[in-house]
């Protein structure tokens, strides 16, 4: 199951993506979407984001720089 | 040894490199002034670039020394780091400048950014960090900085989950016996 967005994208992303798809190393330029937003919510998980809060708070209150 | 006429010590940490986000959220908070103890906020030219086009206010801020650093070569070592994290160029250049010039402290809010430099040994903290350091450095004061919290979703593009905000604020009252 898949759905439909618009987004604005800036050209020269776009043209680079293009470019890649150009040379082969991607189907198409949705391709190129997809795979960056997968790996951009595997690196942004919530409970990742979470502990990092967490730790600003220790070292606000207790850090030593 | 002189990084762009700022002393440097072995180890820097009065010196600190800048991503975008903290700069622009703390200007929208109209506290930038918290990283005024700092010798100097190093700020990539990605970066730079990066909050002159969405807060070039926050440049101008006279109470902060920032200084545009020139886009550093690439060092291989982030290379690498920056595709396992999806790292963009200001973030790349940001642990670049870290690395090459021994400064310890990184300040983003960027997720994969705050990874990717535990992962290269170097501390990395974001705006709610510095907002509650500035207590511990007498810069302001904790009402100040409860109020500057309590106003992240109303002023600034800082994104935080509201409960984890509260949660946040409530530990803050309790340790600061508010």
């Amino acid at each position: 199951m898949s759905s439909t967005i618009h987004a604005e994208v800036p050209d020269q992303l776009l043209q680079q993506a293009q470019t890649l798809v150009q040379q082969g190393w991607a189907g198409n330029v949705q391709e190129i979407v997809i795979e960056s937003l997968r790996r951009y919510l595997e690196s942004h998980q919530g409970v990742l984001t979470e502990a990092l809060i967490q730790d600003d708070v220790e070292w606000g209150l207790h850090g030593e720089d | 040894m002189t990084l762009n006429g700022v002393y440097m010590a072995k180890t820097n940490p009065t010196l600190v490199v800048a991503d975008s986000g903290p700069l622009i959220h703390l200007d929208e908070l109209n506290a930038l002034d918290v990283l005024s103890d700092f010798n100097a906020v190093l700020v990539p030219n990605a970066v730079w670039l990066e909050v002159e086009h969405h807060r070039p206010q926050a440049l101008k801020n006279k109470k902060i020394k920032l200084i545009r650093q020139t886009t550093p070569p690439v060092v291989e070592q982030i290379r690498a780091m920056a595709t396992l994290y999806a790292l963009h160029q200001g973030e790349r250049e940001a642990l670049t400048l870290c690395l090459t010039n021994n400064i310890k402290l990184l300040i983003t809010d960027d997720t994969a950014a705050r990874l990717a430099a535990k992962s290269l040994n170097i501390a990395a903290h974001g705006t709610i960090g510095l907002l509650i350091r500035s207590v511990r450095q007498e810069l302001r004061s904790t009402s100040e900085v409860l109020t500057l919290l309590t106003a992240i979703p109303q002023k600034s593009t800082l994104h935080i989950r509201p409960s984890l905000l509260n949660d946040v604020i409530a530990r803050l009252k309790t340790e600061w016996e508010f």
